[in-house]
């Protein structure tokens, strides 16, 4: 490792988690993510300094208990490597835990803005593990939806603040199969997570999953 | 108990997809890591679950499991599943919900398992067996269960004194586990069918194990043993300790978990047992012979380690790393091999001299965890009591060398509670540390910190200190009371146990098998994680004692008479008491013995393993080898460098 070598190569991979990963935190999935490239003998840049730790990014904090397939991550290497993605894959699939899995794995410009800059809102299947009364359910989403502002109290950083959560509903609805899409806004301008909003719907108490399919960029 | 009728591993899967994010750090409950290995279930003969009775963040790190895990996984008709504790919440879920314990792996609950084996290593881990046992579905006493249950058998440190947990466990295993284990697991394959008499029979024969329903305690009318003795023929009056002879092949393929642990590191074990002989050091007596492995093979192991887990940390165990005798060697090649590799190997236990500073700056790696060191005692009268002598000079020069070259922190390591310790000599400690603290801030200013650790003296099993007595409340509370007025200051950080917490474990230590009815009520009582200080309830403890209508003290504040029979009398560690009891003797006369690689005191070892020695080459173990007279060299010595018998 050398303290002085630039970016080589900076790549984004797609990745996905489910199964026993989806209890796993965002800062741990760093952790696999580190010691799967490690692994896979990946030339990962180190940071400097007393702590080195990798250069590697999630852009968007996936709650505990979600599952997705949309998830990204930017590594850093300190010296290029070939990018023949499906070879690349396949050599972090063959080290990588149950539940990870791998899509697109694309070169970005060395001075890209971080990808967390550009994330603007996420879509979600959520569905629900028990019957449900779907005419009910509708009732509730068109209530919801009706609604011209949701105020609600947040505490941040230990301080309270009252935030209207409409704007952050994109877009609400209930498919074929029953279950129901949510695209709620992330980011800079305002975090509406599923769980939050289930609890505006009154669905907290149903036993549910929830998966996160589609991350929307600025320039999308 | 949790309902007889037990859930299938669909359903306990099913089960934690709605409620599991319902508790805390609900990672620990899903296994799933990346190494873990889960053998299909219905194509594997026996089955084995394995169990630490703690949390999953501790058990994790649990060396002996892991080697147990790789043993029986090893063989292709076994399997071996992990389990741990679950915390208080998913206890509470598991128990409304009425999912039985389940192994991590296959989701299988654990009486589904041929073998039931729980790793206790410490005595304090004893109510969360008993509740281990009741969250499976498993009746809790042994007397209970039948051959319709899980055979339940127990190891590790604290099993060296099993009475307490005797009437809980089937079998204990003596001693070490790696080889024994896949014995114990292949014999229960075979005796399938068979009473569960009949099996303890069987499993009994199998040397290093201990089955307490074959061995009758009598006791004198003052309390203490008269005799311990096998009620059927066929069994030896003493079950001597099982030993590998050579260390296997250390384990590399470390299940890497996936939620952060409490030691989320690779542990690789460079020798087992200690020469040094301090008096009060239950491990340096029990892990006898000293057996080392040769450098190569642990370079070989950090290389398969780095490769099969990705982990950037790795830690060189053993119980006294200065003393492994290629030390220099193998900080060389690690140094070598990944000055700038991003990989971070600590070497703990190091002796306090100023070699131990060279040692970890070559093998330092990335982050410097700093310096830990244990002069346990600060008088020479102390010292010279616990057979530990490290000079004040050599401390001060130590810590001088350690902050001299950037390190800033220093951990110390002491102990109070002997007896015949004075405030004179608690004092000691405190201006010791003063003085280590001035020496470190001469050098950095006030950057410089000192972590001052002060556990409490118990006496343990199969030690010289065996018979002594130990420290009362009162005192204890004087000696920490001085510790506490005098050692919080700017850049020391002081840490004691619980008086509380240590009389506890002293109970329990040296318990005999009448303490299982304590442990059974106050286990009833809601007694759990005894470990973890804040879940420790010392007057539910107390209660069970009264109701059990035993004296606590009898344990801990009795000087013990030199020919008192001891409840562990029949656990052969290898080390003669006679041997023992010369020790505790000298200890009373202030006399010392020296490290027992330059001088042979007979302790036992070597008699009791002399066939083993036989077959070992001279390098394997600290123990003189088993040679006729005409051929015994002093080979051994001068191939170990000068500085690891310094």
């Amino acid at each position: 490792m050398s303290h002085l070598s630039p970016v080589a190569q900076r790549l984004r991979l797609t990745f996905g988690k489910s199964g026993p990963l989806i209890y796993t935190s965002n800062l741990d999935t760093a952790k696999i993510w580190e010691r799967v490239l490690r692994r896979a003998h990946l030339p990962i840049l180190y940071t400097k300094g007393f702590n080195t730790r990798p250069r590697i990014s999630l852009a968007m904090p996936l709650p505990l208990g979600v599952s997705s397939d949309c998830e990204i991550l930017e590594i850093s290497l300190r010296e290029r490597i070939a990018l023949r993605q499906d070879e690349l894959r396949e050599r972090l699939l063959s080290v990588s835990p149950a539940g990870l899995t791998i899509g697109a794995i694309v070169e970005v410009d060395k001075r890209a803005s971080n990808p967390q800059a550009l994330l603007i809102s996420a879509e979600y299947r959520i569905q629900f593990l028990d019957e449900i009364d779907g005419p009910l359910l509708q009732r509730k989403i068109d209530k919801l939806l009706s609604r011209k502002s949701i105020i609600v109290d947040r505490v941040r950083r230990r301080k309270r603040s009252v935030m209207d959560i409409r704007p952050l509903i994109l877009g609400l609805h209930l498919d074929g199969s029953g279950d129901l899409l949510a695209h709620l806004s992330i980011g800079e301008r305002g975090n509406l997570r599923p769980d939050h909003l289930l609890e505006h719907l009154g669905l907290s108490q149903m036993h549910h999953s929830v998966h996160r399919f589609k991350l929307h960029m600025l320039d999308d | 108990m949790v309902s007889a009728s037990i859930m299938d591993p669909r359903r306990i899967e099913s089960e934690l997809e709605r409620h599991l994010l319902s508790v805390e750090k609900p990672g620990r409950y899903v296994g799933g890591e990346y190494n873990s290995v889960a053998k299909d279930w219905a194509g594997i003969d026996i089955k084995v679950a394995l169990a630490f009775p703690d949390i999953y963040d501790l058990g994790m790190s649990n060396l002996g499991i892991m080697n147990l895990y790789n043993q029986v996984n090893l063989e292709p008709d076994m399997l071996a599943e992990r389990v741990f504790s679950p915390w208080l919440d998913m206890e509470a879920l598991m128990r409304e919900r009425d999912i039985p314990l389940y192994s991590l792996e296959n989701k299988q609950p654990v009486r589904n398992f041929d073998l039931l084996g729980i790793s206790l290593p410490y005595e304090q881990l004893y109510s969360n067996a008993v509740n281990l046992l009741d969250l499976a579905g498993l009746p809790v006493l042994s007397r209970d269960r039948d051959e319709s249950h899980s055979l339940v058998i127990a190891g590790g440190h604290a099993c060296f004194n099993p009475e307490p947990m005797a009437d809980f466990i089937d079998a204990f295993v003596i001693g070490e586990g790696e080889e024994i284990i896949v014995e114990v697991a292949r014999a229960v394959g075979k005796l399938r069918g068979a009473s569960r008499q009949e099996q303890l029979r069987e499993i009994a024969k199998i040397q290093g194990m201990y089955v307490p329903r074959f061995y009758d305690v009598e006791y004198n009318d003052d309390g203490t043993v008269r005799s311990i003795s096998p009620n059927q023929p066929g069994f030896p009056a003493r079950v001597l300790k099982r030993i590998v002879v050579t260390l296997p092949k250390p384990f590399t393929k470390f299940i890497v978990p996936n939620i952060d642990t409490v030691h989320n590191r690779a542990p690789i074990e460079i020798m087992r047992g200690c020469t040094r002989g301090c008096r009060f050091c239950h491990a340096g007596m029990v892990t006898r012979p000293v057996r080392e492995r040769p450098v190569s093979e642990i370079m070989s192991a950090i290389a398969e380690i780095v490769e099969h887990t990705g982990f950037e940390e790795i830690s060189l165990l053993s119980l006294s790393s200065s003393d492994y005798a290629w030390v220099e060697e193998l900080a060389e090649e690690v140094n070598r091999v990944y000055k700038d590799a991003g990989l971070s190997l600590s070497l703990p236990s190091l002796r306090i001299e100023s070699a131990s500073a060279d040692l970890l700056e070559k093998i330092g790696g990335t982050r410097r965890s700093g310096f830990t060191f244990a002069p346990e005692a600060a008088t020479e009268k102390m010292r010279d009591l616990i057979n530990k002598y490290v000079p004040d000079e050599q401390v001060l020069q130590t810590a001088r060398d350690v902050y001299s070259r950037g390190w800033r922190t220093i951990k110390f390591y002491f102990m109070i509670g002997h007896p015949e310790e004075t405030v004179e000599d608690v004092q000691a400690i405190i201006d010791l540390c003063v003085k280590t603290l001035a020496e470190g801030t001469r050098i950095l200013g006030k950057k410089a910190t000192l972590n001052v650790g002060v556990s409490t003296f118990i006496p343990k099993p199969h030690t010289p200190f065996q018979w002594a007595p130990q420290d009362k409340r009162e005192s204890v509370d004087r000696k920490q009371r001085m510790l506490k007025r005098q050692m919080r200051r700017g850049g020391m950080h002081l840490r004691w146990n619980n008086y509380e917490d240590s009389e506890f474990e002293g109970w329990l230590s040296r318990g005999d098998r009448r303490l299982g009815r304590v442990i059974r009520l106050a286990w009833e009582l809601g007694c759990k994680f005894d470990a973890w200080g804040d879940q420790h309830r010392h007057g539910s403890w107390l209660r069970a004692f009264e109701e059990s209508g035993i004296d606590p003290n009898f344990y801990n504040f009795r000087e013990r008479d030199l020919d008192e029979v001891f409840p562990w009398d029949h656990i052969d560690v290898g080390i003669h008491k006679k041997f023992l009891r010369e020790d505790y003797l000298m200890s009373v006369k202030r006399e010392t013995r020296v490290d027992c690689r330059d001088k042979c005191f007979a302790c036992g070892i070597l008699p009791k393993f002399a066939k083993e020695r036989s077959t070992t080459e001279d390098m394997a173990w600290e123990c003189p080898p088993v040679k006729p007279i005409s051929e015994r060299k002093r080979g051994r010595q001068a191939a170990i460098p000068l500085s690891a018998i310094g």
